[in-house]
């Protein structure tokens, strides 16, 4: 019986920080591309000036 | 529209912004409903495992329905959300309300798979059977294929307002499926038992207790994930954008 409920509980758990972990190198991952498409962007800007 | 006025600002405008939004780690918002969460979880898990009395019949498997409950009733409020900004959207299109759908399905489907496993540990020590095809069971399984069908739909047709409005319009229909697995255990005889809180001495109250604060548990670290998948969703949008504009 009390193999079922500490199934459970680590099932739980793990569903819920297998999740989070996912979304934050999702964000991680989003963030870096964000500041280099930024960085890219500026480049292009800067050669357009000159 | 916040992201959206920064987009349409001047191109300089917009690379600033996307490097402040590419800087910024946490809102305070999730500070505080993280906190919040480890708080009630941490108490949640005390109550269930020390204060609330072990069931007679049941016995220690009894404590898995502490968190089955909870984390359905994540799951179906995530669609109820949904619908709720699938109808707001398709009157008034706003781009964040697609953000908060999405986030709220991505939340809502994780929730739902818990339930469904811990719902199978639970059954098999007590019906002998990790899977029975009850009317409860069978309506939240339809209702998590709803769930996988929205992501896969807003995944193969990007980021569009055709596939907002696609989306709103499934958010809309699978909420249908919400009142449908409350009820069924009231209007089909299955093996799922039936709505014990809030009816007269079916639980101790130590038990009501515990059942409660791992809700409000749950709605809180619901409401963390949700704002994390949020903020994923804007920035994965602006990032698009930039791309774009690169390009």
């Amino acid at each position: 019986m009390q193999t079922y409920l500490i199934a459970a509980y680590i099932i739980a758990w793990l569903g819920v920080c297998i999740y989070l972990v996912v979304l934050a190198m999702r964000m991680r991952g989003v963030r870096t591309e964000l500041a280099a498409v930024a960085e890219l962007v500026r480049e292009q800007l800067e050669q357009k000036e000159q | 529209m916040a992201l959206a006025k920064q987009i349409s600002q001047t191109t300089d405008g917009h690379v600033v912004g996307g490097q402040r939004l590419a800087r910024r780690r946490w809102p305070l918002v999730s500070v505080i409903l993280g906190v919040l969460t480890a708080l009630t979880m941490s108490l949640s898990i005390w109550l269930i495992f020390v204060y609330t009395p072990i069931d007679a019949l049941q016995g220690e498997t009894q404590r898995i329905l502490y968190f089955h409950v909870p984390t359905a009733w994540a799951g179906m409020l995530s669609f109820v959300i949904m619908a709720g900004l699938g109808i707001i959207y398709l009157f008034k299109p706003d781009e964040r309300l697609d953000w908060l759908a999405r986030a709220s399905a991505e939340v809502g489907v994780v929730f739902l798979t818990i339930t469904l496993i811990l719902g199978a540990t639970w059954g098999k020590p007590i019906w002998g059977a990790w899977w029975v095809w009850d009317a409860r069971l069978t309506a939240t399984l339809i209702l998590w294929f709803m769930y996988v069908g929205y992501l896969m739909l807003r995944s193969y047709m990007g980021r569009t307002v055709e596939s907002a409005r696609g989306g709103a319009v499934i958010g809309i229909i699978g909420a249908i499926d919400v009142p449908i697995i409350y009820l069924s255990v009231n209007w089909w005889r299955g093996q799922h038992p039936v709505t014990q809180i809030g009816t007269q001495g079916a639980l101790p109250p130590q038990a009501v207790l515990t059942i409660m604060v791992a809700l409000v548990a749950f709605t809180l670290l619901y409401a963390f994930m949700m704002v994390q998948a949020y903020q994923l969703q804007r920035l994965q949008t602006l990032a698009q954008r930039l791309r774009i504009q690169v390009e």
